[in-house]
């Protein structure tokens, strides 16, 4: 777990360049397998199905900026209570497909442009 | 004549009936055994047409006694007073607005008394369709309404069935009055089911979660234990109490004589548990010398002065508030609520004050959820913790709602809402005139509290235009429409995402009601039945309840006594298709076991067929709209359910949502 926070960190301060995040060792993945496995594997259950997180079930995992590697880590060794992914269950391989489909969804609106978002009590 | 079995007599009525009405005549001994049946009795009652008067005279009550062999004034078939009677007296000293019910004949003759003796008022009657619904009722409206309503469970088996409902109330500290039944004594029960709805102790199936109970033999006995029994669950820490009425009790005559001695004792409320002088001095000392004190707060407040106070405590002491949320306890706008950072603030503190806690452990420590449940302490070693809690002062030893044991360093037994103005005041006083001393932390928690909105923006941003619906798109949508109106969610936080807290202003205490106490799932339609009634006779509110379809489904019948007794509310189905949460736990055993992890829905999902629940709405008779799936028809979904709310209806709402939030 020590060794996952500080490799998690490094990941971080690598991610102030997102370009950076991108090439962090992240084999080519396939995008459409990525997808299907996202949903099959049961990431959506507490990540939410675009990857946009829940507050008590799983952080957003959409556009992550974690270079590969922390990603994968945290599949094999999760760092508090995410369920499990041995390689038994899930390949590097699909690992990889999953990232690249996150990688490749679209960017989050901006909130400023949504006006029933923002405009609500919390100010 | 023999002895015959109540078939045997139950032929011989229609046998005589049809004898009275056509030949004109009969022999004694059918009439005889029909007129000391008072089942038969009833259904003879509307047959006799004057043109076919029977001959014969009827027996004299003399003659059917012989017959019977037991004293005329055994014959007596009718009475003007009853102990039900009395027992409903003494319910009206209480001041009891309603009683909810699925009826069972253990209670037959208290339920005639109240809705005919009683008028029908303090208490109303109010019918429900499962007894899990009546008690469930019973818990939302305390919450709301700040007293309890009772409710009624047939013998044994209503019990039974009300048994969760009851457990939820216990573990959240809810008041109900319960009342359940037995027939009377052993030569008193017809064969078959009076004996199967009796019970020696009518309690025991629930007596480890009420807070009192009792099985009062007569009737001043009765009139005691229930005005009893209300002090006891109002009390702090309140729960329910249940109050068994005997059969014979209810069903005998009251004879005039036997009423007078009759005294129903007045109702004295105690006043609750206030905190010993020199630990609360000692409290503050701990607070004021705090360099980074943190209150947590969790089932403390009960009314808008509960919230009001530990506004003032906190802005005292400029200390930031973390809330568990098992009750309103904090304005969710005051910029020292910090939940976005509760866990770092946790982290960091000198010195906790925790008011109310459910769980003193969990506030404290963590425990993974793998195969090893290894534990850590999240708060520092070095802090000092206060408690401020009844905690202690309801506590059974069989089910387990009381958590882990943890020692805080200063342990304060006493009811925190009632305790927080004398700690407000010593809290004062070791400030002194040192007024200023805490503007510096106040600035911080204004820095961290403004850039809590724009986190809580960015994340409702993501998957906004999602199909299923997410939650923070859901409740946007839902404020659009609501905000002009005097809005008061009945529905817990956890499984919705935390929108409520993080994107609406929770300012009043009614605005939300915290959650179900015992994890029962069912609570949620229940209880926000319960709350919409309590808002409903408050006036001027539009109650709103997110509640899971798992949830609903236990206790989809809520639209039709809601319908039925005209309680308003909107209600929005989280529709994830699934039991979600156990989706989670299987999911993670099939990869802690490396198998079958497209598994994970087996048993857990509801779908194939997917259920209609706009559908089912309409059929008990409320609005139903919906499924909506596409985030663009939610907007005007909501507006036609918020009119359909003012206009007087239960309506319910279908959203497919995301799994979580
Ligand atoms: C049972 C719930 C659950 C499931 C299923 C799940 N996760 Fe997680 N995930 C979590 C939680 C909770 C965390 C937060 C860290 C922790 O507790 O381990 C997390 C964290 C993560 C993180 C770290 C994110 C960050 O920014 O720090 C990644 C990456 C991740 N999950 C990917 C996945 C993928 C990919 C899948 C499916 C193959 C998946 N998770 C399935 C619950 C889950
Ligand atoms: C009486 C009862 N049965 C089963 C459970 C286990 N349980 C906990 S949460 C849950 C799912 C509830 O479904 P829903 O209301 O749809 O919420 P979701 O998890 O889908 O968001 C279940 C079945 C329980 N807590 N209580
Ligand atoms: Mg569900």
């Amino acid at each position: 777990m020590k060794i996952f926070t500080i490799t998690l960190l490094a990941g971080l301060s690598l991610c102030a360049n997102p370009a950076l995040a991108q090439q962090a060792g992240a084999p080519a993945g396939n995008i459409e397998n990525g997808k299907k496995h996202y949903t099959t594997d049961g990431c959506y259950q507490c990540h939410g199905t675009v990857g946009n997180g829940a507050a008590l079930t799983g952080p957003k995992l959409a556009n992550t900026e974690l270079p590969f590697e922390a990603f994968l880590m945290q599949l094999r060794q999760p760092s508090n209570d995410m369920a499990p992914y041995e390689a038994k269950i899930i390949s590097d391989a699909t690992v990889a497909d999953i990232y690249a489909w996150l990688q490749s969804l679209p960017k989050s609106p901006d909130p400023k442009s949504l006006p029933l978002l923002t405009g609500m009590g919390v100010k | 004549m023999g002895k015959k079995t109540t078939d045997q007599a139950g032929l011989d009525r229609r046998g005589f009936l049809t004898g009275v009405a056509v030949a004109g005549g009969a022999g004694l001994s059918a009439p005889a055994q029909a007129q000391s049946n008072p089942m038969l009795m009833a259904q003879a009652q509307p047959a006799p047409a004057p043109a076919a008067r029977p001959k014969a005279p009827l027996p004299t009550a003399a003659q059917t006694a012989a017959e019977n062999e037991h004293p005329p004034h055994m014959e007596a078939l009718t009475t003007e007073k009853t102990g039900s009677d009395f027992m409903v007296d003494v319910c009206k000293t209480l001041n009891i607005d309603f009683m909810a019910s699925c009826p069972g004949s253990t209670f037959r003759a208290l339920q005639e008394s109240f809705i005919n003796y009683g008028q029908n008022k303090k208490p109303e009657w109010l019918t429900c369709l499962h007894e899990e619904v009546s008690v469930g009722m019973a818990h939302g409206y305390a919450k709301v309404a700040g007293k309890p309503m009772a409710a009624i469970l047939h013998g044994t088996v209503g019990t039974q069935h009300a048994a969760m409902g009851i457990y939820n109330a216990y573990c959240d500290r809810v008041p109900m009055i319960l009342f359940t039944a037995s027939a009377g004594p052993v030569e008193d029960r017809r064969p078959g089911v009076e004996w199967m709805h009796s019970v020696q102790d009518g309690a025991a199936t629930v007596r480890d979660f009420v807070k009192w109970d009792d099985y009062p033999w007569s009737l001043q006995s009765f009139a005691e234990s229930t005005v009893r029994g209300y002090a006891l669950a109002c009390a702090e820490p309140p729960g329910p109490i249940l109050i068994t009425a005997d059969g014979k009790l209810q069903e005998a005559e009251l004879s005039k004589k036997e009423e007078a001695i009759l005294k129903i004792p007045k109702l004295t409320r105690g006043t609750q548990t206030v905190g010993d002088p020199a630990a609360l001095k000692e409290a503050a000392k701990m607070l004021v010398a705090a360099e980074n004190p943190v209150i947590i707060v969790d089932r403390y407040a009960r009314s808008q002065e509960g919230v009001d106070n530990l506004v003032r405590l906190a802005e005292l002491l400029q200390a930031p508030v973390v809330d568990k949320q098992s009750r309103m306890n904090f304005p969710s706008q005051h910029y020292l609520y910090q939940n976005a950072r509760g866990g770092a603030l946790v982290g960091q503190a000198d010195c906790i004050l925790s008011l109310e806690p459910v769980d003193l452990f969990g506030q404290l420590n963590r425990v993974r959820d793998q195969i090893e449940r290894t534990w850590r302490r999240t708060s520092k070693p070095t802090a000092k913790v206060i408690s401020l809690s009844t905690h202690d002062l309801l506590m059974k030893a069989n089910y387990q709602d009381f958590q882990r044991y943890s020692a805080a360093d200063l342990a304060i037994t006493a009811d925190a809402q009632a305790t927080l103005p004398y700690l407000i005041e010593a809290v004062e006083r070791e400030i002194g005139d040192r007024k200023s001393m805490f503007t510096a932390r106040g600035q911080k928690m204004r820095d961290a509290f403004k850039a809590f909105a724009a986190r809580a923006h960015a994340d409702g941003a993501l998957g906004w235009d999602s199909s299923p619906i997410s939650g923070a798109r859901m409740f946007a949508e839902l404020w659009n429409q609501v905000k002009n109106e005097d809005w008061a969610f009945m529905s817990p936080n956890n499984y919705a995402g935390n929108w409520q807290h993080r994107l609406w202003p929770i300012e009043k205490h009614y605005q939300y009601i915290g959650s179900s106490g015992g994890s029962g799932v069912g609570y949620e339609p229940v209880a926000a039945l319960g709350a919409a009634l309590a808002h409903r006779e408050i006036g001027g509110r539009l109650p709103i309840a997110i509640v899971g379809d798992g949830n609903f489904n236990m206790a989809p019948s809520v639209m039709w006594t809601a319908a039925h007794h005209k309680i308003p509310f909107l209600m929005i189905i989280q529709n994830n298709r699934a039991y979600h949460q156990e989706v989670m736990h299987i999911q993670r055993m099939a990869n802690r076991h490396n198998r079958g992890i497209e598994s994970g829905v087996i048993g857990t999902e509801i779908t194939n067929p997917n259920i209609d629940y706009a559908g089912l709405a309409k059929s008990y008779g409320a609005t139903g709209i919906g499924p909506i799936s596409d985030p663009k028809e939610l907007g005007e979904a909501i507006r036609k359910g918020v009119a359909a709310v003012k206009a007087g209806n239960p309506v319910l709402i279908d959203v497919i949502m995301q799994p979580r939030g």
